[in-house]
């Protein structure tokens, strides 16, 4: 038991090993899988592979009307999209996602004329 | 093929698990597959020194399969989850739970066995 | 019964051990019957966590499985992953590069580390001792940055993939796990001291539960159970990924009570952090992972160590891109036979305690 106390005193003298958390934020790390912040959708060529390849059938790729959307509370951030694209156009972001207040999916519509369009749909 | 493994019939199942067991072999698990013809393969597992041993009985569905959980007691947790997950009709086992393991009573029988599900959908609903 | 003298006449009281106890991180139920105080016969029953993951393999495709497989236990995830593809390797005779054997041997050494320090802190929070369970884990935070930072997530750091690992380690990544290794190492040398000598924690721990070596292997215990009972088990001798070519002997002790099944994880602890340097200091430059071509086909039985014991996989494939059918029993399932066996005769206050010294992860038990 008097090991402890040495090791008590310590702690109560040194700085807490705790963060004061909503006011001093740890920064993420570089390759930390977070969550798939979106997609750059003009260089998506609709070939669906991602969907083939998604564990949690998370995505939904049409091809007629050119669009690539995902559900983001089935996806279990594994990465697999994101390594299978051709075009390397999924993006991981490194912060972890926070919950949200409604149930919406991230679609993104490519047009065809010059510029594309995200559009949030409930 | 999986290494040291035999065939055997389910009479001379008993006779085979106690020479086993006086061998000094230690029972690991066992397996069940559902072949689709209305046959089950049931693979027991055992090990000695870190080596396999495999005895592969094959059984139709309604037939009885005894149980060894006389010789080793350690197979009662098994034999109660392939005789609720599958439907295998396995006698004698030292602690029976009667189905009841890990299913609930509103899930299906046997659901990993495989079989067809007919739903009907009446006129009125969704 | 009762008829034989007038003090054969005590009740009999059956008491629940109930799904949710503040000492169980996992809910397992268990029907105690009692004669004042001691234990007479006690019964599980389990199924509260039944999720059906072996009919959900049946029906994605085996590349898919891997994501399934790593899920279902949070505390051995990466050795889930390391069988099943060990397993899919065999079947489609796909030889991986030998960088990618010795990257899973540190992730899964840092993942036994991470699990043996939770059951540590675990144990020391069910006999009341919350200080000691804090130090352990704040350890173990260490642990679980370092593989957030080199793999991606914390507990689930799907790096294993058929054909190798998705994820290098650069030099300094390599540098950093070694020197991370090296403070844990210290930081548990001097807990060890109140482990294992404090007064109060040895009276709670010596000569409960005691398990002989014979009754050990009848019953079927595998891991640290047995080993904690003079049996020498240790599936990493066999020589699967790189652990041929490491130099280590399995950790035995001779008491057969819960005090020694605590030294061996304490010491496996110490054996991990000497692997990991190992191979640290062993790992070959090259590729790491091979492209994976055709189906598998055929019938296979992997077996890795995970931190509870032996885990045993049975892979049946026929051509097509989903499995027929896909077996795992773990190392929990095994140990609770012996469970059944040593709490007859032992008293209600040392319940909790012998519970988690089977290492109880029933998540994994009814996958």
């Amino acid at each position: 038991m008097f090991d402890m106390i040495g090791s008590i005193f310590r702690n109560l003298s040194s700085k807490p090993a705790t963060r004061k958390y909503p006011f001093e934020k740890r920064p993420a790390f570089k390759n930390a899988r977070g969550q798939i912040s979106g997609i750059d959708i003009d260089q998506c060529i609709f070939c669906g592979i991602c969907q083939r390849k998604c564990p949690a059938d998370a995505l939904k790729v049409t091809k007629a009307e050119k669009s690539w959307e995902i559900d983001q509370f089935r996806c279990v951030i594994c990465g697999a999209c994101v390594e299978v694209c051709p075009k390397k156009c999924i993006k991981m972001d490194d912060e972890y996602k926070t919950s949200a207040y409604t149930k919406e999916t991230y679609k993104a519509v490519q047009k065809t004329a010059t510029e594309p369009q995200a559009a949030k749909e409930a | 093929m999986i290494e040291n493994a035999f065939d055997i019939s389910k009479e001379l199942l008993h006779v085979e698990v106690e020479d086993s067991k006086i061998n000094g072999y230690r029972f690991v698990t066992a397996t069940c597959v559902d072949l689709g013809d209305g046959t089950f393969d049931v693979i027991y597992h055992f090990d000695k020194d870190l080596e396999l041993k495999n005895l592969r009985v094959n059984v139709k569905k309604e037939d009885e399969l005894p149980s060894i959980s006389n010789i080793y007691f350690s197979a009662i947790l098994v034999e109660n989850e392939m005789k609720e997950l599958f439907g295998l009709n396995i006698k004698n086992i030292a602690i029976d739970y009667g189905g009841h393991m890990l299913l609930s009573d509103e899930e299906l029988d046997a659901p990993m066995a495989k079989q067809q599900i007919v739903i009907e959908q009446r006129k009125g609903d969704k | 019964m009762g008829k034989s003298g007038k003090q054969n006449k005590s009740a009999k009281t059956v008491i629940p051990f109930g799904p949710q106890h503040p000492v169980l991180p996992e809910p397992l139920h268990l029907k105690l019957v009692m004669e004042d105080e001691i234990i007479v016969e006690a019964i599980p029953a389990i199924g509260y966590v039944h999720r059906g993951l072996e009919k959900l393999t049946e029906i994605k495709e085996f590349t898919q499985n891997v994501f399934i497989v790593e899920r279902i236990c949070g505390i051995c995830s990466v050795m889930h992953a390391q069988a099943y593809c060990q397993g899919i390797e065999t079947l489609m005779n796909i030889q991986i590069p030998d960088r990618a054997k010795y990257l899973r041997v540190i992730w899964a050494e840092l993942h036994r580390i991470h699990s043996h320090l939770l059951w540590l802190g675990l144990l020391a929070d069910a006999f009341g001792f919350e200080s000691l369970f804090m130090q352990v884990w704040r350890n173990r935070e260490k642990v679980m940055d370092i593989m957030e930072e080199t793999a991606g997530g914390r507990v689930i750091i799907s790096v294993n993939t058929i054909g190798g690992t998705r994820r290098d380690m650069s030099p300094e990544a390599l540098r950093k796990v070694a020197v991370i290794a090296d403070e844990i190492k210290e930081d548990m040398k001097q807990l060890e001291k109140v482990f294992m000598a404090d007064y109060t924690v040895k009276h709670r721990l010596v000569g409960v539960g005691v398990l002989e070596p014979d009754l050990a292997y009848e019953f079927g215990a595998v891991g640290p159970m047995a080993r904690a009972s003079g049996i020498k088990q240790d599936l990493r001798t066999t020589g699967y990924a790189a652990y041929g070519e490491l130099d280590f002997e399995p950790v035995i002790e001779t008491g057969c009570d819960s005090y020694a099944r605590t030294m061996v994880r304490l010491r496996e602890v110490y054996q991990s952090v000497d692997l990991i340097k190992q191979a640290i200091d062993k790992i070959p430059d090259g590729e790491i992972s091979v492209p994976v071509k055709g189906m598998p086909n055929g019938e296979v039985i992997s077996r890795v160590e995970q931190p509870r014991g032996e885990v045993l996989y049975y892979l049946k494939a026929n051509g097509t891109k989903n499995l027929e059918r896909l077996r795992i029993r773990t190392p929990t399932f095994a140990n609770i036979p012996t469970l059944l066996k040593m709490l007859p005769g032992s008293e209600l206050a040392d319940v909790p305690i012998l519970i988690l010294t089977i290492d109880p992860c029933i998540s994994c038990t009814e996958r």
